[in-house]
């Protein structure tokens, strides 16, 4: 971190959120339009999901200004996605490989 | 320790060396909050994962009874609320009171239209009968084209999710309303504006949250 950046707080410029703001929105034209093209199973999911994790990537990093911000925040994010694909993961492996499904489930 | 006190401007509380050490720390405690919003949904959205990985169909069939229009106007009404919230941080640093409640003002009024929104979907399929877990008493019309023994799960999943997220949207309403009767008395200046900060930070991880919720409930084909 070098001084000039140490003295004062980034301050966004009002380009920029104009530009994410209509990326985000242009983004979810995108998503709509793609999810009613009918594309085959794994497919779709994963079209989604990349357009999701790209809108969530501008308003992660520059809404909220990670880009700018302290390093310590963003591996605090990226820790929380990490034990959220390990809660979801370890659960999975009891979930799909049960015989049977519980009954009242 | 009365000299190291008048040298700082009045919003550092004595505990902290300076007004940058006081604002990175509070930063640093709403995101360790947010990690916690983010595994509190984790737990919801795994739920949502095990029953799509269970039951595929049900998901396909049951997601037509949710109206993309409205969650697609939903999503964008969110995505200009965060945008405007971002505005509001830039005119707090740039010592822009009378825009930043403008910024605030919009901010509320963008809630409140996706609240407005979110209600007239549930109005619309709770008339239908389309209700969660044991409450699930469709018409005929939805059960010719829904007929799925584990319909009613679903539908918990929907409205637990979206009811918990629009939840969260009414308690940002109230944090705006907050910092604009702050922002009014003048509490807020280039120099502190951590409040309106870490607001803002809540409010994007609100609008990250529907990011995932809508593609993965309404649009499902």
């Amino acid at each position: 971190m070098n001084a000039q950046e140490h003295q004062g707080h980034h301050i966004a410029s009002a380009q920029m959120l104009w530009t994410v703001g209509i990326g985000l929105f242009i983004l979810t034209i995108l998503t709509v339009t793609i999810s009613s093209l009918g594309l085959p199973s794994p497919l779709d999911i994963l079209a989604a999901l990349t357009i999701a994790a790209c809108k969530a990537y501008l308003v992660a990093a520059y809404f909220m200004g990670l880009k700018w911000d302290n390093k310590f925040n963003t591996i605090l994010i990226l820790g929380a996605l990490a034990f959220f694909i390990l809660m979801v993961s370890i659960t999975l492996l009891d979930t799909m490989y049960r015989i049977e499904v519980v009954p009242s489930f | 320790m009365a000299n190291h006190s008048a040298s700082q401007p009045a919003h550092v509380h004595h505990h902290f060396v300076d007004s940058e050490q006081q604002f990175d720390t509070a930063k640093l405690g709403m995101w360790v909050f947010l990690v916690n919003e983010i595994l509190f949904f984790g737990g919801l959205f795994c739920a949502y994962i095990i029953f799509r990985a269970w039951y595929p169909e049900l998901y396909t069939q049951a997601a037509l009874q949710l109206d993309k229009t409205m969650g697609g106007i939903n999503t964008i009404v969110l995505i200009f609320s965060s945008m405007t919230v971002a505005f509001a941080i830039r005119c707090a640093q740039l010592n822009n009171i009378k825009w930043l409640r403008w910024n605030l003002m919009f901010t509320i009024l963008l809630a409140c239209v996706f609240l407005v929104i979110k209600y007239f979907e549930y109005e619309h399929k709770l008339h239908l009968g389309i209700a969660p877990g044991s409450y699930w008493n469709p018409t005929p019309e939805i059960l010719e084209v829904l007929d799925h023994p584990k319909a009613n799960i679903f539908f918990s999943i929907y409205y637990i999710m979206t009811g918990i997220h629009g939840l969260h949207v009414v308690v940002g309403i109230g944090l705006m309303i907050w910092l604009y009767i702050r922002a009014g008395k003048g509490h807020f200046s280039s120099e502190y504006y951590t409040p309106v900060e870490i607001t803002g930070l809540y409010w994007h991880l609100v609008d990250l949250i529907w990011i995932f919720l809508f593609p993965l409930l309404y649009l499902i084909e």
